[in-house]
């Protein structure tokens, strides 16, 4: 005996719910009966769990490493908690507000200086969640530098904090080099990832001595943020 | 390998809103639901950020994954594949593009179709076999790749209704042979 049995009409569009094959109508007018109707609900999960072994063959392919940081730092970085519907985009923008009153404070360019002024046109807050590591990165065009202040935490004993760049649609996170055991470091990026700093995500990795050997993070993502324009 | 046991354990403990346990569950099956996304959208990027949605989602819900009765992995298969569905219609509802559908409709019968393995199988592969193979297409199309009723109607070059009324029967004629 399954719940099936006594809701026989039930049983297809139960199935074409499941397959996504109803109309917009249908589909919400089903919807409102799954709300009120245990045994509905139970027919549905049963076509699901029918189905899923149609799944069986595909073959597990592993996500860029910078999807897992992108969900950390949607879900963490942000020390709101995100509401369904909100897009990375929107928190983003949120945490940019709040690092350009951030950097008024710390932007000090004394005038006639006749060095290339350091003036940040990109900004990242790398972040731990829970604030157990906070990076501020900025970047400035003009002097061709990334700017990299180490706001709290450090690395494990044995280990190091490892840079990383995940430029916009890239396949792959770039190693900026190991952090210094300093509060503050200047990094001259290289030509090539000159432009791929806007809109891309920064991130922190911890690693073995001496950074990844792999070119790829080895071990967890600590902190990361998104490259704003400020 | 992961276990059943242990993903629904790590399940609970996201529900419990427990980080480590979050990571290790990704670890886990991120490449298999990776995969389905890939599949059904067959589009890196857009893959990518179906992915993104599907994890925020279970971030979000798995306190309430215990009472709903499924297993882990196909609680976590559903709620990629869905999701990724929804994107796909998202997609397709911009363009109604009469070309895409031909394409469709010349692209023949999915790999699966032919490639299905025989062993660990449940009953579904042996009741879709009891179709007609152009029925149990339709079904797996609708399935794996998404296929609208009208997408499916232009693929099998038949009626609208017709379509339906052929997916209605083959899913009851499935049901029965299911719980046999």
């Amino acid at each position: 005996m399954t719940a099936a049995d006594d809701h026989n009409d039930d049983v297809p569009l139960a199935g074409e719910y499941a397959l996504h094959l109803l109309d917009a109508d249908e589909r919400s007018a089903f919807e409102d009966r799954l709300n009120k109707e245990p045994a509905l609900r139970l027919i549905v999960a049963e076509w699901n769990a029918d189905f899923v072994v149609l799944s069986d063959d595909i073959e597990p392919v592993t996500p860029p490493a910078q999807v897992k940081a992108k969900i950390d730092t949607l879900l963490f970085a942000d020390p709101k908690k995100p509401r369904a519907g909100w897009s990375i985009w929107r928190l983003m923008a949120g945490a940019g507000a709040a690092l350009v009153l951030g950097l008024a404070v710390l932007v000090v360019v004394p005038p006639g200086d006749e060095t290339i002024a350091f003036t940040p046109r990109f900004a990242a807050n790398i972040a731990a969640e829970d604030q157990s590591l906070v990076v501020r990165a900025s970047y400035s065009p003009e002097a061709g530098v990334l700017r990299i202040d180490q706001l709290a935490g450090t690395a494990r004993p044995g280990r190091v904090l490892e840079l990383w760049l995940i430029a916009e649609g890239a396949a792959a996170p770039v190693s900026l080099g190991v952090l210094p055991d300093q509060a503050s470091t200047d990094i001259t990026l290289p030509d090539a990832l000159v432009d791929q700093i806007d809109g891309g995500t920064l991130a922190i990795s911890d690693e073995p001595i001496g950074g990844s050997t792999t070119g790829a993070p080895t071990g967890d993502v600590l902190a990361a943020g998104a490259v704003i324009s400020i | 390998m992961t276990t059943r046991d242990e993903v629904e354990n790590l399940i609970a403990r996201v529900g419990l809103g427990d980080r480590v346990a979050f990571s290790a569950l990704y670890d886990a099956t991120s490449a298999k639901l990776f995969g389905v996304c890939l599949r059904i959208l067959n589009d890196r990027a857009e893959a990518e950020d179906a992915l993104q949605e599907v994890f925020v989602k279970i971030w979000q819900k798995a306190d309430t994954y215990a009472a709903n009765g499924y297993s882990p992995m196909t609680w976590l298969i559903t709620l990629a594949r869905n999701l990724a569905i929804d994107r796909l219609r998202m997609r397709k509802a911009g363009s109604v593009d009469i070309d895409e559908v031909y394409d469709l409709a010349d692209s023949g019968p999915t790999p699966e179709a032919a490639a299905l393995a025989s062993s660990e199988r449940k009953q579904i592969d042996g009741c879709l076999d009891e179709l007609k193979p152009d029925r149990a297409d339709a079904v797996r199309g609708a399935y794996l790749d998404g296929y609208s009723y009208n997408e499916l109607a232009a693929r099998y070059d038949v009626p609208l209704n017709t379509m339906r009324t052929w997916l209605r029967r083959s899913l009851i004629n499935l049901k029965d042979c299911l719980t046999r």
